[in-house]
């Protein structure tokens, strides 16, 4: 039986399509596969051990960071999530108006803007702040990390919002429902979706952050990324791998649960 | 009859200065409690904008609108006794089929016993009850449709409003809720207010149809009177299949105009009100395409030439020529298996008695 | 169908009330912090960082030209300064170039997958995209240093005698760019080729084209929106890049981003860091224009075409 002819087919483009995934994929199961190293190589194999896991989670620093991580993320999401459903809200669907392009460009500009310029802007505010007031808490990680997820949370809610359909809302007042309870009835649970996605991308953001908090981090302050930065300057053990392992099962975690979310639409 | 909705001097405009549309103008408009009153028109003729009006959704520029007796001009949506059927059903995706249908229950801040009863009363209106715990989008397009009768209908508003509900249902499913939706106007004797472009729908289901086009009522009445006397030249077009001649007038007296046909014979046509034309000047008259009967061309009140004929099954139309090269489309009824005429051969027409009319321009 | 004028919609009071608390934020940790930046670049450099406060174009100055210790007057280009833009404009290009090479043919693969399949290749080139940076830098290091499984590997198969010293060069940073930030160029291509109406590719073989000459003349003229964003999407990254280059780089081999920071260190130079930060901005917002006209120019020959 002769072959259709397939339009799609372009010669080699298979083979370097597989050859790229073969390349995004080797680092990382290298590093996951030598976490569970019995030696202290990345290179050699020494035996299938858990040690370094167990090194890892005896680690009072790592244990600190981790947590510190999970917290600020957390708040930071949590925060920047709650601020983008109005912003969203107050900017989809509407007529054009006055300011529109600047609150766009406002609320985008962390995705802009190269981060290493943002971490030293904000090193020199918290400089000042902190020669003034003396305050050298979470507060200066939680205002950067929140900056910097609004748009990751704004983004999902919006585009949820615009498969939104309007006459929903319609129905819903002509059904007697006042503007507050169109809103608490209908469109807010049809947003959960968007919102959650917002919340998951915005947490993923805040954990891999590690520009900003360097540069905003008091002392002490470190999150598991910086932490990481400064390991990697010594001697690295596998012990290192096994917590980047975890962390990128996290991660994993969230971008499926996001993956998850926003297939589900319509 | 009791007025229901009262409209006067209802006018609406979008947008201002040069880019300004006159979407309605200086609309009149009574619809009786328990008529079926159908907006009909063509799309853009402003029929959905006088109903979203009717509604609450748009606010009128000028005029006032009384839905039993009160002014509702300032009120919103949700302080109208007025529910809508949306075009594309608007059902809510996140809640049942019965939690639909209870919601305007539940914003008026009903008993929940009360809410469920009335619940399931209306799914037993629309013979829905096994589909009470299913999601929107587990239900068909004819089944969606129904839940949203019955969502619209559960609070008892005073009046139904129908934004071309049908539309988007295929042939036969559209027939049934046809039917379905006069029956539940009688059985509820809710007032309906139904909007279509859809003229067959108009007149096999209205009391009463409002001919729209360009923001304006064209014609106000009954099935029967739009059909037979379309008050212009745009409402005969619109509804049915019209032939529209232009003819000489030789004599008026009173309502009725003696025209010359192709041929020279004579017929007497009704005149429109206020319509009062001079001997010698021409005017456009309408036949209806079953209106004419096809005889044999000696002793016929027209002569004409076959140009082809079209077999539809229950009738056959057939394209004439007139003696003065007018064309004329004849709808002949198969009565049983006649011949059809073979084109360039020569055909009569008779006309029944007051089946000629003129039209306004 | 037109929208109504109606009054309420007519007053934007409220978008601006629910939009305010975002803006708030973002304006005290984002943008402000940037007009504050562009002020530190013309003050003087203060004794121990930070800053004294008399204008000064020294920042600026210094970003391009250096001075003898000894003899202020004689100044110089700043070759240390100047050598590391042109690596940093350098490495980007070919991380970008790098880039679409091999995300053309990953994209055409994802879009011509049957469909139902086409949601998971899509989700493996999401994965890296949206984990940690600086781990996938760190996986490329413990890949190629001098003891790691690339030399290893290669000494296993006698294809080198003694291990390469991979780390610590403009190779190694280029590497991880390329790597950290493929996801970013198949993404925008992929969303080109979805929309691609494989209909125009048939028609081109029709008319009697070779495989070739349809990619050349219907294919990638096409898929060029999604070239331009993909180029953009990893251009902008590369050319602002800190850890990697800090990692794969060494001290040694730095980039713009190590430069600056580096001022606000060691350096001690906050109205040069300052000038050299919004120097990256600048290049930035050229790129950002460069790809804004592109896509506008683009939208014009729709509109006309």
């Amino acid at each position: 039986m002769a072959r259709a002819y397939d339009v799609r087919r372009l010669p080699g483009f298979g083979a370097i399509a597989l050859l790229t995934f073969v390349l995004l994929y080797l680092p990382i199961l290298v590093l996951v596969v030598f976490s569970f190293n019995a030696g202290s190589s990345q290179s050699e194999w020494d035996g299938f051990s858990l040690q370094w896991y167990a090194a890892a989670f005896a680690n009072q620093q790592v244990q600190d960071v981790s947590i510190r991580s999970l917290w600020l993320a957390a708040v930071a999401a949590g925060v920047a999530t709650a601020l983008a459903v109005p912003a969203a809200l107050a900017t989809t669907r509407v007529s054009r108006f006055p300011g529109q392009t600047m609150i766009y460009a406002l609320i985008n500009q962390p995705l802009m803007v190269p981060e290493i310029v943002t971490g030293i802007a904000l090193l020199i505010c918290v400089a000042w702040v902190k020669v003034n007031t003396g305050y050298t808490g979470m507060g200066y990680l939680v205002a950067a990390h929140t900056a910097f997820c609004i748009p990751f949370a704004y983004l999902p809610i919006r585009a949820r919002l615009e498969t939104l359909d309007p006459t929903l809302e319609r129905a819903a007042s002509d059904l007697y429902a006042s503007p507050v309870q169109a809103f608490r009835f209908i469109t807010l649970p049809l947003l959960v979706p968007g919102i959650a996605a917002g919340f998951m991308l915005g947490f993923v953001i805040s954990l891999d952050t590690v520009v900003i908090t360097e540069f905003v981090k008091s002392a002490g302050q470190d999150t598991l990324p910086t932490y990481m930065l400064g390991q990697l300057r010594r001697i690295i053990t596998p012990e290192m791998n096994a917590i980047a392992t975890l962390f990128l099962a996290l991660s994993l975690v969230f971008v499926t649960a996001f993956f998850l979310i926003t297939r589900k639409r319509g | 009859m009791t007025p229901e909705i009262e409209i006067t001097g209802l006018s609406k405009v979008f947008g201002q200065g040069a880019a300004a549309f006159r979407a309605l103008t200086d609309i009149d408009l009574t619809v009786g409690t328990g008529e079926f009153f159908t907006l009909l028109g063509p799309s853009g003729c402003g029929k959905t904008t006088l109903l979203r009006m009717i509604a609450g959704f748009e606010a009128p520029t000028t005029g006032s609108l009384r839905i039993n007796g009160d002014e509702v001009a300032g009120k919103g949506p949700n302080a109208r006794p007025v529910n809508t059927v949306f075009q594309n059903y608007a059902l809510f995706p996140h809640m049942t089929v019965a939690q639909n249908i209870g919601f305007g229950l539940k914003m008026l801040g009903r008993p929940r016993a009360e809410v469920d009863t009335t619940v399931a009363e209306m799914l037993r209106l629309v013979r829905m009850e096994a589909m009470a715990g299913r999601k929107p989008s587990e239900i068909s397009g004819g089944q969606q449709q129904r839940v949203a009768l019955a969502r619209a209908l559960a609070p008892r508003p005073r009046v139904l409003l129908l934004d071309e509900p049908l539309s988007a249902l295929d042939l036969k499913l559209r027939k049934e809720m046809q039917s379905e939706l006069k029956r539940l106007q009688s059985e509820t004797g809710i007032t309906f207010v139904f909007v279509t472009h859809d003229q067959e729908e108009a007149l096999t289901m209205s009391d009463r149809i409002a001919v729209m086009s360009a923001g304006r009522i064209l014609q106000l009445g009954t099935p029967h009177d739009i059909y037979h006397a379309p008050a212009d030249r745009f409402v005969a077009d619109f509804i049915g299949d019209t032939n529209f001649l232009t003819l000489p007038v030789i004599a008026v007296s009173g309502a009725r105009a003696t025209l010359t046909l192709p041929g020279g014979q004579t017929a007497e046509a009704i005149l429109p009100d206020g319509v009062a034309p001079t001997p010698g000047q021409s005017v456009t008259a309408i036949l209806r395409p079953e209106q004419a009967i096809l005889t044999e061309p000696p002793g016929a009140t027209l002569t004409a030439t076959v140009r082809s004929a079209v077999f539809f099954g229950t009738d056959t139309h057939l394209h004439l020529t007139l003696g003065d090269g007018q064309p004329f489309v004849l709808r002949r009824q198969n009565t049983g298996d006649l011949p059809v005429p073979e084109p360039g051969s020569i055909v009569g027409l008779t006309l029944g008695p007051g089946v000629l009319r003129v039209v306004r321009d | 169908m037109a929208r109504a004028p109606d009054p309420d919609r007519d007053r934007h009071g409220w978008k601006w009330l629910l939009s305010a608390p975002a803006l708030v934020v973002l304006v005290l940790a984002a943008s402000g912090p940037l007009l504050i930046v562009a002020v530190y670049s013309f003050l003087s450099p203060g004794n121990m960082g930070g800053v004294a406060w008399e204008p000064s174009l020294e920042g600026w100055f210094k970003v391009f030209f250096s001075r003898d210790i000894f003899d202020p007057e004689n100044v110089s280009w700043n070759t240390a300064n100047l050598t590391v833009f042109w690596r940093t404009v350098w490495l980007s290009i070919q991380t970008t170039l790098i880039c679409a090479v091999l995300g053309f043919p990953t994209a055409w693969f994802i879009a011509t997958r049957p469909p139902h399949r086409r949601a998971l290749w899509l989700f493996l080139i999401t994965i890296p995209f949206w984990t940690n940076l600086l781990i996938r830098t760190f996986a490329i290091q413990e890949l190629i240093r001098g003891t790691g499984m690339l030399n290893t590997v290669l000494l296993a198969l006698h294809v080198i005698d003694e291990p390469l010293q991979l780390l610590y060069s403009n190779f190694a940073i280029l590497l991880g760019m390329a790597y950290v930030f493929l996801p970013l160029m198949v993404l925008p291509l992929y969303a080109a080729m979805d929309k691609l109406d494989f209909r125009l590719v048939e028609a081109g073989y029709d008319l009697y084209a070779s495989r070739w000459r349809v990619l050349w003349h219907v294919i990638l003229p096409l898929v060029k929106p999604g070239f331009v964003a993909g180029s953009i999407l990893v251009f902008i990254p590369s050319i602002g890049a800190y850890v990697t280059p800090r990692v794969l780089g060494g001290g040694r081999t730095m980039m713009l981003g190590n430069l600056i920071a580096l001022q606000f260190g060691q350096g001690r130079n906050w109205p040069l860091g300052a000038a050299l930060a919004m120097l990256l901005l600048i290049l930035v917002t050229v790129a950002l224009v460069v790809y804004l006209r592109a896509v506008n120019a683009e939208d014009e020959e729709k509109r006309h075409g």
